[in-house]
């Protein structure tokens, strides 16, 4: 088959496209907000943005390896309510940081759950995790059935307002992860990563522990949502149950945009990330240019829509033509 | 090193199909064994078990004598021995490089793969099929972009690049070119010389006398001859692989009238040319039943999806002289074709609903709107008795039917519209011997009746005992055409390995 020079370009570097629509966006982003670099206006919006980039992480390893994480929103949720209810208001910095400990262990264990039903009992990703969803979001519902609770405000001062050498916090934990993710992927576990998702049966084949490395990017993708829904607990500094709902369809969205193939084998994490940073500024150009919210739905659906149906009508042109 | 492997009395079943009943196989350091058999005598299953893909239900594998158990390919891969795939297990996205070290990347002090290693490495492996690449081939393409034949070679090349005592090539010349093959063939000579053992699975009987020291004929699962190959020859390994008993003896000349009446052509195929089909032409007479023969995936089933309009595809059909172009089997069933397609469980049913549901599914426009149920029922049910269908009711799943009554469904759907032109892809694969003789008592009726029928079977008795006239296909072409005097099993199994002197040309 012949690749057109773009296909053979973006085959190689497959966030390339991520750049180039985030570059865009941030340029519309800029004429509605000029001072959109200042330091206040960027740390206000990288602290919203993070959240989704955690998770997008998460995500983008999940669907290297061919599988998909429905469940992360709830995950976000569960996080959230406990730390809202276990915290509270009034609790000390020492309570906080044990009960984020417990909320990862938490995350952890999600995604194990998932991960032992896709990998050892050979599931649906998709299904598995739509159903696992609900049974998330119904715990966290379960925990606080109505929104409230919280975490003392000088914790979520922290997060807020921390600006180390005048740049965002959000940006040293994208580089941690950046610098996490380049490592890895030039780890062996890197290239088993793309061999699962690429083609599982050949992979089984060359003596790639397949089922393990499914496994592991389940429970990878649970952390990753935990921390997300640390973050996002630590930026509203309330609890409501309801919180990650909304978030999973960004994070997916964030993966497709940074040209990881829905299908597995192809991608990283550098793009998503992108991708997820992308989501937010379309987010803000949405309320700045006072277009209904309800466009940013349409919008990244679309997205997500166009990029399942992109090989498929490809195809059609191709039979239509014999 | 290791120094030999003995396989015995292996038993493999996947499901009730039984693929090997009792494989034998010995190879020692520094040989040459060829496994050979015939379409579905469980070369691959064999070598299956032997490298582990596949865990065997009964016998023993010992290596030096010790009985050792491989329950995944990495504990085959660790005792030393590696496969070349004949699916390949290449990921297609990922580079040449990639594929070859997948699993056995040289790593660096930080557990990082050593990327300046796995390019030299590949560069020397490389070096080996020197010449022989038409595309500028480099570690770093991806496999996706290259040539099935390059893609053959990067399996051999990664199967070899552990440097195991023992190389199974499971019909790894099969996509290579002359110079190719000459190339692996130099390699496996000096293997042979460091003392490994390879284990030779080929259908071309002059690669295997050309290479192999030994032999070990599978028949029907079963290990039937062993040997030198010098003490051998290309006649006797056909006779050796060719079935001695028959189900089909009690059809020859019952249903088939030799001296028949030479009828007006029906089916003309020109030049068609689709994804594995390269230009294939022939005619098919009224109440004809064509046999096309040949090893498994010779472009057999793209050409009967073709004449049903599932595939893209160029070229003339003309039937009785009016010219067809169908885009779509829609286009194909009004003109009164019909396709039993090879996997019945995917393409040809919808396993999980009912007998009535699958039987009617290609007919539900005969029986108006609004909807003639019960008229409709009782055609299906005698389809269904006229086919002798062995069922609980014809509300049942199809799903609870035998593989041969399941069959009878596929081909009863399709009855139901009295179609005129019947293309078979191999009906009878999973068919127990009693169904079997019912098909071709119905096929032979059929045909009688002024049906065309085209008829692929991967079981050559089949076509020997029910078809006038054979078509052999090789590579997407029609290799030669065997009937009346020529159709006999030599020169079948001998056209369908590509041997030169395989009936008329």
């Amino acid at each position: 088959m012949r690749q057109s020079r773009w296909e053979a370009l973006t085959a190689r570097q497959p966030a390339l496209f991520a750049l180039v629509l985030l570059v865009l966006s941030l340029i519309v982003n800029l004429i509605l907000q000029p001072n959109m670099f200042a330091k206040d206006t960027l740390n206000s919006n990288m602290r919203v943005f993070l959240p989704i980039i955690l998770m997008a992480v998460g995500q983008a390893i999940v669907i290297l390896a061919g599988g998909i994480d429905i469940s992360v929103g709830g995950i976000v949720s569960i996080v959230n309510t406990v730390l809202a209810t276990r915290v509270g208001l009034e609790g000390s910095s020492g309570e906080m940081w044990q009960v984020v400990f417990i909320s990862l262990l938490i995350g952890v264990l999600a995604g194990a759950i998932n991960g032992f039903f896709i990998a050892y009992l050979r599931l649906q990703p998709i299904i598995t995790t739509y159903a696992t969803s609900f049974l998330y979001a119904g715990l966290a519902l379960l925990i606080l059935p109505n929104p409230g609770g919280g975490i003392p405000g000088s914790i979520a001062a922290l997060y807020r307002n921390s600006t180390p050498f005048s740049l965002p916090l959000a940006f040293y934990v994208i580089a941690i992860l950046l610098f996490i993710w380049l490592y890895v992927s030039s780890t062996r576990y890197g290239k088993f990563l793309l061999a699962v998702g690429g083609k599982a049966e050949a992979a089984y084949e060359t003596a790639v522990p397949v089922t393990a490395v499914q496994f592991s990017t389940y429970v990878i993708s649970g952390f990753t949502a935990a921390l997300a829904g640390i973050a996002i607990t630590m930026l509203s500094g309330s609890g409501n149950a309801d919180i990650g709902n909304s978030m999973t369809l960004n994070s997916i969205t964030a993966v497709v945009i940074g040209g990881n193939a829905l299908s597995g084998g192809v991608g990283g994490v550098v793009g998503p990330v992108m991708g997820a940073i992308t989501l937010g500024i379309i987010q803000n150009i949405i309320s700045f240019a006072s277009i209904d919210t309800w466009w940013e739905t349409l919008f990244k659906a679309t997205i997500i829509v166009m990029a399942l149906a992109a090989p498929g009508i490809v195809n059609l042109f191709r039979r239509r033509r014999v | 090193m290791a120094e030999s492997l003995s396989a015995r009395n292996i038993v493999k079943r996947y499901g009730g199909v039984v693929a090997l009943s009792d494989g034998d196989l010995e190879v020692q350091a520094g040989e040459v064994v060829a496994l050979i058999g015939a379409n579905g005598s469980g070369k691959s299953t064999l070598s299956k078990v032997i490298n582990g893909v596949v865990v065997l239900d009964g016998g023993q594998l010992l290596l030096d004598g010790n009985p050792i158990h491989f329950s995944s390919p990495q504990a085959a891969k660790n005792a030393g021995i590696a496969t070349v795939f004949q699916e390949l297990s290449l990921i297609p996205q990922m580079t040449v490089a990639e594929n070859i070290w997948l699993t056995r990347e040289p790593l660096n002090a930080l557990g990082q793969v050593d990327r300046r290693a796995v390019r030299a490495r590949t560069e020397e492996l490389l070096a080996l099929f020197e010449g022989t690449f038409k595309t500028g081939l480099q570690p770093d393409s991806p496999v996706d972009s290259l040539p099935p034949d390059e893609k053959q070679i990067i399996e051999i090349l990664k199967a070899v690049s552990f440097d195991p005592w023992l190389v199974i090539l499971d019909e790894a010349t099969a996509s290579l070119d002359s110079r190719q093959v000459q190339r692996l063939f130099e390699l496996v000579k000096t293997w042979k010389q460091q003392g490994k053992a390879i284990i030779f699975v080929s259908h071309r009987m002059e690669e295997i006398f050309r290479i192999a020291d030994k032999y070990s004929v599978l028949r029907n699962g079963r290990t039937v001859g062993a040997g030198n190959i010098k003490d051998i020859d290309e006649k006797q390994l056909i006779k050796l692989m060719i079935e001695k008993e028959s189900v089909l003896g009690f059809l020859r000349g019952e249903g088939r009238s030799d001296g028949r009446v030479e009828t007006e052509t029906s089916l003309e195929v020109a030049n068609l040319t689709a994804d594995y089909v390269r230009g294939v032409s022939f005619k098919v007479r009224k109440g004809e039943l064509l046999g096309i023969g040949g090893l498994r995936g010779q472009g057999q089933r793209h050409l009967l999806h073709s004449l049903f309009g599932d595939i893209p595809h160029s070229g003339a059909v003309k039937l009785f002289g009016n010219e067809l172009h169908f885009r779509h089997p829609r286009d194909a069933m009004r003109k009164g074709f019909a396709l039993v397609p090879g996997d019945r469980t995917k393409e040809g049913l919808l396993y999980i609903r009912s007998i009535l549901d699958n039987l009617l599914l290609p007919s539900w426009r005969r029986y108006g709107l609004p909807l003639k149920v019960s008229h409709a029922k009782k055609e299906a049910a005698r389809t269904g008795s006229s086919l002798n269908l062995k069922m609980a009711g014809l509300e049942e799943p199809v799903s609870s039917l035998s593989g041969g009554n399941a069959q009878k469904v596929v081909i009863g759907k399709w009855l139901m519209r009295e179609p005129q032109v019947l293309l078979l892809d191999d009906p009878t694969k999973g068919v127990d011997v009693g169904t079997k003789a019912e098909f071709y008592a119905l096929l032979t009726r059929l045909s009688n009746d002024g049906k065309t029928i085209l008829f692929y079977s991967s079981d050559d008795e089949e076509l020997i005992g029910l078809c006038d006239r054979v078509l052999v296909m090789y590579d997407g072409r029609i290799r030669s055409e065997l009937a009346g005097e020529t159709l006999t099993r030599e020169n079948l199994i001998a056209a369908s390995l590509g041997v030169s002197n395989g009936g008329a040309q």
